[in-house]
């Protein structure tokens, strides 16, 4: 049996856990614990650890999910999920620009080190006040050839289509 | 669709960069406690920057000093006749009240002075509103403004390190510029100290570096390349990716592209 793994991450309540329970196959393996530090003020629930879903794609190849949490004092766990990933989508909450930093430092710190293959996705577009894709783009600064998707993380189509679009990314990049 | 935030969190350094990048037409509202001001773009460039609601009516010019209030209540009438599609400072230049190098000072020192007033407040709510524009009478500037300049001199405020280490979260990064920094620098107007900076962005010395190279200390030599960096000018490397330039970081795991198509089918049939 094979696995190859992706990951989702994101600052505080980008909608990662959201985002995976949407397409997982299984119920979502996540660790979410009432939120400290100032997380509290957003929400009650925090993933602490990681979420985890999966997806089987034939008799013997899995794609696991694996959703990094949110909050700082957890960031050691970006590593261990990092490791071995075949590709990650960066989630923003595209309502709250005070975020936008926060995304940026999570970008630098997956895609610096390594070369990973990696689409942003605009997630809550169904929100009102939702900064678009392009917008994001500028905001974030991202050059032309990333990726930047529209997304809501609650509805199915747009789930799968930020998946197929990095793996889009990954497939030119594959070996014949 | 509005955009909406507080420069607390999106500074407004960075809004006027995204302006000036994504060529933006339209209003920024400001607000922060009773104070609020107007800022009106095109395409990515600066019209006009009202403090209070008077700034943006003809009689601005005369608080200026450019004109007479007889002079404005002229310039009024021919605009109201003429209309469509001109605008106050057209009408100025054409009927020769004023000269176009005259009125462009003019406005482009008020604007500026407006402008910088705006980096001292803490926090304020923004409000951009695409493709809003002036009304027909505003006195805009004949020649929209860059704002490179406005962008550098946010920075310049910039007195604490939480901020810049957003951006710069070591001194050990090596800058380097993206295209050569060329009609970008000539609308920046540099102070000394961040011209010694400039001078020695080589693409291969590290912050560290330059701050002992130039004499500067840590804090000022990021916050000028905090600078180049909001104005787009240079990107920030690690040394390692420097020395192996052209290779991958880290290799990644290459997979076939016929498992990848497997997944790919799967997904689609979902
Ligand atoms: N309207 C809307 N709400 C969303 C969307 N995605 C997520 N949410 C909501 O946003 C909140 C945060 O979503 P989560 O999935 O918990 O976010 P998270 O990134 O896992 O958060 P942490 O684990 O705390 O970092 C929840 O209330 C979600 O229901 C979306 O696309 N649209
Ligand atoms: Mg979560």
């Amino acid at each position: 049996m094979q696995t190859v793994k992706m990951v989702i991450s994101g600052a505080v309540n980008a909608g990662k856990t959201e985002f995976i329970k949407t397409i997982s196959e299984i119920e979502v393996v996540s660790t979410e614990r009432r939120a400290t530090d100032d997380t509290r003020l957003i929400k009650k629930e925090t993933t602490v650890a990681m979420d985890f879903g999966r997806i089987a794609i034939s008799d013997d190849l899995v794609l696991h999910l694996f959703g990094t949490p949110g909050q700082k004092r957890f960031d050691f766990m970006w590593e261990i999920l990092a490791e071995g990933m075949l590709g990650l989508v960066i989630l923003v909450d595209s309502t709250r620009p005070e975020t936008f930093r926060e995304t940026n430092r999570i970008i630098d710190f997956f895609v610096s080190y390594r070369d990973t293959p990696y689409v942003i996705a605009a997630n809550k577009q169904d929100r009102p006040n939702a900064w678009s894709p392009e917008e994001l783009r500028l905001a974030l600064r991202q050059p032309p050839h990333i990726k930047v998707l529209p997304c809501t993380a609650t509805d199915r189509e747009s789930v799968k289509n930020v998946l197929l679009e990095l793996l889009y990314v990954i497939q030119e990049r594959s070996e014949d | 669709m509005a955009l909406v935030g507080n420069i607390r969190d999106f500074s407004l350094s960075d809004f006027l960069s995204l302006v000036d990048r994504g060529y933006k037409t339209g209003a920024l509202h400001l607000s922060h406690n009773d104070q609020m001001a107007r800022l009106y773009f095109e395409k990515g460039k600066l019209l006009l920057a009202a403090r209070r609601p008077e700034d943006e009516k003809p009689e601005l010019l005369v608080r200026l000093g450019v004109l007479n209030a007889d002079q404005v209540a002229q310039a009024c009438r021919l605009l109201a006749e003429r209309g469509n599609g001109l605008t106050l400072s057209q009408i100025l230049i054409d009927t020769g009240l004023v000269s176009a190098d005259r009125l462009q000072q003019a406005l482009m020192s008020h604007t500026e002075q407006s402008v910088y007033g705006l980096f001292a407040w803490p926090e304020g709510d923004f409000l951009f509103e695409h493709n809003q524009r002036p009304a027909p009478d505003a006195p805009l500037a004949p020649t929209p403004i860059s704002i490179d300049h406005l962008i550098m001199e946010g920075v310049r405020r910039i007195d604490e390190w939480e901020r810049i280490r957003d951006r710069i979260p070591s001194t050990d990064l090596v800058p380097r510029f993206l295209a050569p920094p060329g009609e970008k620098l000539k609308g920046m107007r540099l102070a000394p100290d961040e011209w010694k900076v400039f001078a020695r962005i080589n693409g291969r010395d590290t912050l560290a570096e330059i701050a002992q190279k130039t004499g500067l200390s840590d804090f000022d030599v990021c916050r000028a390349v905090y600078g180049f960096l909001t104005a787009g000018m240079l990107e920030l490397v690690k040394r390692q990716r420097v020395l192996a330039a052209g290779m991958p970081p880290v290799e990644q795991p290459r997979l076939k592209k016929s498992l990848v198509n497997r997944i790919i089918n799967r997904i689609r049939s979902m």
